[in-house]
């Protein structure tokens, strides 16, 4: 008896708790999209940039919509899933280079992105992408490397396979094979996992060359020489006039000038053809592509709006992101080129 | 000094909070710290990197904590990590003894947490150096040793490294990720499995249904009727406990506490190694342990000091290293990255204050622990006394409940839940034994990751054998393990066949 009733006046302060909630959501919305939006990203981590980016621009989104938006992090394949199965526009997704670059490295749960989805707005570019080596690593500059390799001595580099991690990697092997034809396979990938197991490698003297992010790897950067975990930049794979943009104090105890000192032209990885390799790694939206069209253009007007008041671009840049928003269509077409440059590189050295 | 201006009432109400909302998130099973703190993550935008912290390392020692209740008095283990305390938390549970095991968790908890929030304060930056010494070859190794421990666990050796080996097994199934340097390409399963095993079966759902819902079935088989009533079940009044249950158990506890943060601080072991190796090294190293998997306290005391003592290891690396030493420290580090706040080297000595607001808040947070739990018990115990028709279908709603959420509404989760619920019980049914199964099962995974990464990086086999001392340690310990459990088994089928003669 005194369950039931227990039972009874929880059931009841739930159900009308879920109805003011519901009545004032819809209330709230007069545009195509209504209800709870959820926003799958393709990380796991809640600690990670693809997070922390997602969070400011829904954050942002759902204010300018009135909407309850939430960010999840169930990670690539769980997103790509939770995706195909909503037409709605409930489910949307944020993602970065990850989801094509997976597919042009024939990872297993990446298809054809521009295929299968709608391409949304970008949103931000994280230009933190870097390569690392040991303080002191005989290779004062990433010249040295491909130097010695060409010279047959063999580096190893550390990378997560299969996507922004090793993209850098294999422009580099590329540019050996430009620069001196037949020695490419002296680079040798090491692959590996998370940062922290990239950073052992380093640690181990398993890797001479790491993947890694300004980010996560600055204040590795300050330590001093004779500390096994020292670490030094000595290449960011974004475009000059990306970290251009970035805030003039630059992340932590690293000016942007010093950190303009490891992208080109200052350090170059040559595609060619008098064009070197550059990557930044950005954010944007993915939808279902049954998903009405209606909701596309909102999420892009709105966005415009947003990123019109000016606001979020500090927010971003404080969290070291560049601002970096196109529309749809805009941004269909850059992902695009990007994606075939990219692929040009990996066919290279297959 | 500057930081005791930063703390004002509503840090310590916020830590209180964390605290209790954390108990409650471990005692639902399939809900856990990770996933407290997961929720929570939102919130530190609106409260502050300060007051952000508070409330998330309260949910943290709190869901840690929680853990302890179903496993003691349902035979769920809250969280992975409290597995080891349903060895003897629910047999004594099933002697009407919940409240005195709760109680011995609680004081084994609040210990192991303080001890190991002390080693973090003391010595967080030495322990990260030592702990980057621990490559893939030391972490296989350390997995290895908790893996080592299955045949002492079991009642019957051969079986129990059967079972094992199943757990090891099903741990195989899915993808060999990519985010851990694999191929990602599936195996062991067809390829119409693929959309729903793609990577792999859930730890959460594969625990809480082996020993949750394969309890229920258990219980259900043998009806409705109560096999504990008001008269057995002595709560209240103490509820059978005294502090002299810790005479001569101080070894034990400090033992586990270390074991707990040392375990901790190795990034990606995890923390049911942690109390495994800390409840085996009691059944190992005590003068009598005899009665461990029966209902002993001594029992409950490693498994808890050590599962508690994670919460300080498993900070070492985040704030020395800026590497989460476990799931929940890696959710943790989305408060930092949030307020735009770099983890790493640097990170102690470049922010004074928020380290001691940690600090504070971590050694506040084990203290609201303690007095929520010791004093609330009494009535938490009473949970064994609802009649079981009322309390298993809850308990099953719960299951389900948590296994839908764990990974944000997969619905094949709740199928996982009731594969291993009827699993587990046929596996109980056949004499295959539960402990070891789940065992393999949490660390086979991890084990093959390590050890190909071993032989990729090294090329040969040896270097297990002559990469560091700490290997040759290992080893060492591996060795004694196994022998541990030989002799031990010997020991028992000769007082066995004593037994039958007489």
């Amino acid at each position: 008896m005194t369950i039931n009733k227990i039972l009874l006046t929880f059931g009841s302060a739930a159900m009308a708790l879920s109805m003011t909630t519901a009545s004032s959501v819809v209330l709230a919305q007069d545009g195509p999209l209504r209800g709870n939006v959820r926003v799958v990203i393709g990380s796991t981590s809640t600690g990670g940039d693809t997070y922390q980016n997602s969070n400011i621009v829904v954050e942002k989104l759902a204010e300018h919509l009135d909407l309850n938006m939430k960010v999840d992090a169930v990670g690539a394949s769980a997103a790509f899933r939770a995706l195909d199965r909503d037409s709605r526009g409930n489910t949307l997704m944020i993602f970065h280079d990850q989801s094509y670059l997976g597919h042009l490295y024939g990872v297993q749960g990446y298809e054809d992105i521009f295929e299968k989805y709608t391409i949304g707005p970008t949103v931000a570019i994280n230009p933190g992408n870097a390569y690392l080596v040991p303080k002191d690593s005989q290779y004062q500059n990433l010249d040295e490397i491909i130097e010695a390799v060409g010279n047959g001595e063999t580096v190893r580099v550390a990378i997560q396979p299969g996507g922004v991690s090793e993209i850098g990697f294999s422009a580099l092997k590329n540019a050996i094979a430009i620069e001196h034809p037949g020695k490419e396979d002296n680079l040798v990938a090491v692959n590996t996992g998370s940062q922290s197991d990239k950073n052992q490698q380093l640690f181990d003297g398993q890797a001479d060359v790491i993947n890694g992010t300004v980010q996560a790897n600055e204040q590795y950067t300050r330590l001093p020489e004779d500390d096994q975990k020292a670490m030094r930049f000595i290449w960011l794979t974004a475009r000059e006039s990306t970290i251009e943009q970035a805030p003039e104090e630059g992340l932590g105890q690293t000016s942007r000038e010093q950190l303009l000192e490891y992208t080109e032209p200052n350090v170059t990885v040559t595609m060619g053809d008098d064009e070197n390799f550059t990557f930044d790694k950005e954010f944007f939206f993915l939808y279902n592509k049954d998903m009405d069209q209606a909701i596309v253009e909102q999420i892009d007007t709105a966005l415009a709006e947003i990123y019109e008041e000016g606001e979020i671009q500090e927010v971003q840049k404080n969290s070291f992101f560049i601002p970096n928003f196109l529309p749809s269509d805009e941004a269909r077409e850059h992902l695009e080129d990007k994606r075939s440059r990219y692929e040009e590189i990996i066919q290279n050295i297959q | 000094m500057e930081f005791l201006s930063l703390l004002d009432v509503t840090f310590f109400l916020l830590t209180a909070l964390g605290a209790l909302v954390g108990i409650i998130f471990g005692a639902i099973p399939g809900m856990t710290a990770t996933m407290a703190v997961a929720v929570c993550l939102p919130l530190t935008y609106a409260l502050g990197l300060n007051h952000g912290l508070a409330l998330l390392l309260g949910l943290y020692v709190g869901g840690i904590s929680g853990g302890m209740v179903p496993a003691v008095l349902l035979n769920i283990p809250g969280t992975p990590s409290s597995i080891t305390t349903t060895f003897d938390g629910y047999p004594m549970a099933r002697k009407g003894e919940g409240e005195k095991a709760l109680k011995v968790c609680v004081i084994a908890s609040v210990v192991g947490g303080l001890i190991s929030a002390a080693v973090l304060f003391f010595f967080a930056p030495i322990l990260a150096d030592f702990s980057i010494k621990f490559s893939y070859i030391e972490k296989f190794l350390i997995i290895l040793l908790a893996l080592s421990v299955i045949a002492s666990l079991s009642s019957n050796m051969l079986v129990g490294i059967f079972s094992g080996v199943i757990g090891i097994w099903l741990s195989l199934i899915g993808d060999y990720s990519i985010s851990d340097g694999g191929n990602g390409k599936t195996r062991l399963m067809f390829d119409f499995m693929e959309p729903y095993l793609f990577e792999g079966f859930s730890l959460l759902p594969v625990l809480i249904g082996i020993f949750g819902i394969s309890t229920v079935l258990l219980e259900a088989e043998k009806g409705v009727k109560s096999d504990l009533n008001d008269e057995r079940v002595k709560i209240g009044k103490g509820g059978g406990f005294s502090f002299g249950i810790f005479h001569g158990r101080f070894t034990n506890m400090i033992r586990s506490s270390f074991i707990g943060t040392f375990v901790g601080m190795l990034p990606g072991v995890g923390g049911s190694a942690a109390s495994v190796l800390a409840y085996t090294q009691e059944k190992n190293l005590a003068r009598d342990s005899s009665e461990m998997g029966k209902g002993a306290p001594q029992g409950l005391i490693a498994s808890e000091s050590a599962n508690n003592a994670l919460t300080g290891g498993a900070l070492i690396p985040l704030l020395s290293l800026g590497i989460p030493g476990d799931s929940t420290t890696a959710v943790l580090i989305g408060a930092f990255t949030l307020q735009g706040i770099q983890v790493g080297p640097l990170f102690i000595p470049e922010n004074v204050d928020t380290w001691y607001i940690m600090m504070t808040a971590l050694i506040f947070a084990n203290f609201v622990m303690f007095f929520l739990m010791f004093f609330a018990i009494k009535h938490i115990a009473k949970v064994v006394m609802v009649p079981k028709h009322i309390l298993y279908p809850i308990i099953v709603m719960m299951c389900v409940v948590g296994a839908y959420a764990i990974n944000y509404g997969i619905m094949f989760d709740v199928w996982t839940l009731l594969i291993f619920g009827v699993l587990g019980y046929l596996v109980q049914k056949v004499g295959l034994e539960v402990a070891p199964l789940i065992i393999g099962f949490i660390l086979g995974s991890q084990a093959e990751v390590y050890f190909v990464k071993s032989l990729e990086s090294y090329g040969t086999f040896s270097i297990f054998f002559t990469k560091s001392p700490i290997a040759v340690v290992l080893w060492l310990l591996i060795l004694a393990s196994v022998v541990f459990s030989i002799l031990m088994s010997l020991k028992n089928r000769a007082k066995q066949r004593q037994a039958d003669i007489s």
